[in-house]
């Protein structure tokens, strides 16, 4: 009874077969050589770590940022160097606390609006009202009267009309700081800088970001966008430097999971892998001709509670122990810069500010000098409690620190937080249960006193409890400082409390961060990732393959 | 049964008031700052901006409540991280292709799953029953993360057969589909295999034989008509696996879906939004037991008749 039966077996049995390895489709992109002539197709297809938001105001990520500064034309744009170049802004004046930005004449906004220095007060008063809660409106409070509009309650509307950035007339921009600020220039670089659309935003307060809704002026517009997944620009040919612009199109896909983008790119689907590779991958991945490595504008390092780790020689002993070279090269791979002070790599004035780095941070530890200023300690604290966040390397490198630690003596434990807990606990000020934890820090814009000023008394990111007022004096200082040389002899000095010779060392310097990108032979001579981690897309070209 | 069905639907605002409640309890008791996503802290003056904005500077009592409002008008306001875009938008947008890769899945598992259940049981203990049953242990044991890995190298990378990822054209959604269907494949094939065999003892399958009626027809009017029964029931509990599993699919396969939506907002503090997408995943759930309770009378009128 069952003979009749076996055809029908094997007939299910080969759709089985056949439905497990169906196969259709498929791509198969010539892969691509070193670069000559330029390509007929110039589209670039970028693959883009994280989700995008297209309103300057709002927008608090790096992809977002990324796109932002390529769609919106800012008053300046970095340079390689990055010093301040003229961009929509032909020119400037700096005169005391007074900066006047001059607009080109002639430009226009997608809807054929011209573009007006309005467009950019209206930008900038909108980032500062409290109704649009913008995370980033912060870098603006260096205005007159922009604080007290950001954080008013009531008498808003009087508030908004102090805010002292004032179009004097269609192409002048006038902005009055609350002191000399000598960073301002460069600052105004970042996206909450960019201008928007009065017309547009206000047609569609809650959705002109969409692509049917949005309009822009920068040198790319957008011609597609699809949350959580891509995002189309084409050129703009009615920008204002549009003759320059190589680029047709850029086709940008979201891909989350580090592992499958790694294969994306492999497959040959996008040109250019914009996010940070997965630490195992990149041992496999950084001899390939495809490997580009950045700096980035960050610092790394492990917290003491200074209510704890009293001593200096104990603070002292266990930065000598760590071996940083051995924890880059082993764990987190990605090419971090060993550290030699708080200031990052790449800052400039860094030679000055840094010189030879921190004794107390040797590259590859120094054992036998930890075990000495171990011994002088007066009642060492040999069980120390770590806390670290999750998230790849981290807990990792808290094990491997562990490991150093035991050789001078101390022992400890590990404890892992999930990430907003993690913050939340920190304080400040930190828990008594904390002796050290991991932070970081990327910087806004290319002055250090981004970076140190996180080490005065009242910051909100200062979890060590390292207080010193004669440091928060020099930091005043600085901030009253327009002379560069000036400025970077007194960070020279702040650095130098806290990590030089005679430095309170209120924390354990770790690494200076990295971005490891994949990029096609094709574009890797043009696609440039500077150190705020932006790309000026208008500079990117498609080489013949 | 349409009072039944009334009853059951008038059931679900009961179980979706607990799930607000349970859910607005838990992202209260883990702590965490929506607007604070880097180290950087967040000037107490914008926290307070942000905090008006989104009704946080309330009582719990009236964020409790402005939920509970949110979820019976079927609003549930703006995302606290997405900013530019409501909870209604983020569902609207991304719901639809998480249910297109849980249907996927489920046809993955129904039109492979059922097949290799009966073949097994027809052919029980010879070479296609163990290879079967063999493979459904592996597709129970292997986590769905690593099928996707594995079927992405090999597949989409070695062989060029499909895109490695994303959900655009229909090559793209065959991976992430079979992928996630594979538990519940595995999962049918044993449950039809062992209730085929069930059935294939049962007197009326003889006298079927008896009267020399056909086998397929034997097969397909009386055995398998009996044998699913239980197939159908399991659907419901699946149907959970298909959720939580889709988390992970979505995130390696880069799919906008809502899944992945549930994992970030958690991870964010995005507090409408996780109570939209938990909202949204109770009522799936309701409304697939409640269908699955009324196949279950089509299928077999004896349940039909004791209920009523």
């Amino acid at each position: 009874m069952l003979s009749r039966n076996r055809w029908w077996s094997a007939v299910l049995l080969s759709l089985v077969a056949v439905l497990l390895v169906v196969g259709c489709g498929g791509d198969d992109d010539g892969e691509d050589g070193g670069g000559g002539a330029a390509a007929a197709d110039q589209t670039l297809k970028w693959g883009l770590g994280s989700e995008f938001l297209l309103d300057p105001g709002l927008a608090t990520d790096t992809t977002s940022s990324k796109i932002l500064s390529n769609i919106f034309d800012g008053l300046v744009t970095l340079n390689e160097d990055l010093e301040a170049e003229p961009a929509a802004a032909e020119r400037w004046e700096e005169n005391g606390k007074v900066v006047t930005f001059h607009l080109r004449d002639g430009m226009t906004w997608t809807n054929g609006d011209p573009v007006t220095a309005k467009d950019y007060e209206f930008a900038w008063k909108r980032a500062l009202s409290p109704e649009l809660g913008s995370d980033y409106s912060y870098q603006l409070t260096g205005i007159q009267g922009a604080a007290e509009y950001n954080e008013c309650e009531s008498n808003c509307a009087a508030l908004r009309d102090k805010v002292m950035v004032k179009a004097t007339d269609d192409l002048t921009l006038q902005v009055t700081l609350t002191s000399v600020q000598p960073w301002f220039i460069e600052q105004a670089a970042h996206h909450v800088f960019l201008p928007v659309n009065q017309k547009a935003v206000e047609a569609n307060p809650e959705r002109w970001t969409r692509p049917e809704n949005i309009v822009t002026n920068g040198a790319f517009k957008v011609e597609d966008a699809q949350p959580s997944a891509s995002i189309t620009l084409v050129k703009n040919p009615d920008w204002r430097d549009a003759a320059n612009v190589t680029l047709e199109r850029v086709e940008g896909r979201i891909i989350v999971d580090g592992t499958t983008a790694v294969q994306s790119f492999e497959a040959g689907e996008v040109d250019v892998l914009d996010e940070q590779l997965p630490p195992a991958e990149i041992p496999r991945l950084k001899d390939t001709p495809e490997y580009e490595l950045y700096t980035g504008l960050g610092s790394t390092y492990y917290g003491f509670n200074l209510k704890n780790i009293t001593d200096i020689n104990q603070r002292r002993a266990m930065s000598l122990a760590v071996n940083r070279r051995q924890i880059i090269d082993t764990i987190t791979q990605a090419n971090e810069l060993p550290a030699k002070g708080f200031t990052p790599e790449g800052m400039p004035g860094f030679e000055t500010i840094v010189g030879e780095g921190s004794p107390w941070t040797p590259e590859e530890g120094d054992i036998e000098l930890a075990k000495e200023h171990m011994a002088m300690v007066q009642g060492p604290k040999q069980k120390v409690a770590i806390v670290t966040n999750e998230g790849d390397p981290n807990k990792d490198v808290a094990v491997a620190l562990q490991s150093m630690w035991k050789e001078i003596g101390v022992d400890s434990t590990i404890r892992v937080m999930e990430w907003q807990q993690y913050l939340e606990y920190l304080g400040p000020p930190p828990p008594g249960a904390v002796d050290l934890f991991r932070l970081g820090w990327v910087g806004d814009f290319v002055d250090d006193i981004n970076f140190l000023e996180l080490w005065t008394c009242e910051s909100g990111n200062n979890n060590t409890g390292f207080c010193n007022k004669e440091y928060d004096a020099l930091v005043a200082k600085a901030k009253q400082t327009p002379d560069d040389a000036e400025r970077m002899e007194i960070y020279r000095q702040l650095e130098a409390m806290l990590t030089g010779e005679d430095g309170e060392l209120p924390f354990i310097p770790m690494w200076s961060i990295t971005y490891n990108n994949l990029e096609r032979e094709t574009v890797k001579e043009t696609f440039e990732i500077n150190l705020l981690d932006q790309v000026d897309l208008t500079k990117v070209e498609i080489k013949e393959g | 049964m349409t009072a039944f069905i009334i009853r059951r639907i008038l059931w679900t605002i009961p179980v979706l008031l607990l799930v607000i409640f349970l859910t607005f309890v838990m992202m209260k008791q883990i702590g965490g700052n929506p607007f604070r996503r880097t180290e950087r802290a967040v000037p107490v003056a914008i926290q307070q901006n942000l905090e008006r904005k989104f009704n946080l500077d309330e009582p719990w009592y009236v964020q409790y409540a402005l939920y509970v409002k949110g979820v019976f008008t079927f609003d549930f306001g703006p995302s606290l991280v997405s900013r530019d875009r409501t909870v209604n938008d983020i569902i609207k947008e991304h719901a639809p292709k998480s249910l297109e890769l849980g249907l996927y899945a489920m046809l993955w598992a129904i039109v492979l799953g059922i097949p290799a259940g009966v073949i097994a049981a027809l052919r029980q203990n010879s070479i296609y029953d163990y290879g079967l049953m063999f493979l459904s242990n592996v597709g129970f044991a292997v986590p769905s993360f690593l099928v996707a890995t594995l079927l992405i190298y090999y597949v989409a990378l070695k062989w060029g057969l499909v895109p490695t990822n994303g959900w655009t054209t229909w090559q793209t959604k065959i991976l992430p589909s079979f992928a996630l269907g594979l538990l519940p494949m595995a999962y049918f094939a044993r449950l039809v295999r062992g209730s085929m065999l069930e059935t294939l003892q049962q007197d009326y399958v003889r006298t079927a034989r008896a009267k020399g009626l056909r086998q397929r027809r034997i097969i397909v009017r009386h055995v398998l008509r009996n044998s699913l029964i239980p197939a159908i029931t399991a659907i419901a509990p699946l149907l959970g696996f298909i959720i939580t599993g889709s988390f992970v699919i979505e995130l390696i396969f880069s799919i906008p879906g809502i899944g992945r939506y549930f994992v970030t907002a958690v991870s964010s503090r995005d507090y409408s939004v996780v109570m939209g997408v938990t909202v949204l995943t109770s009522v799936v759930i309701v409304l697939a037991n409640l269908v699955v309770d009324i196949l279950y009378g089509v299928l077999d009128p004896r349940t039909r008749e004791a209920r009523s």
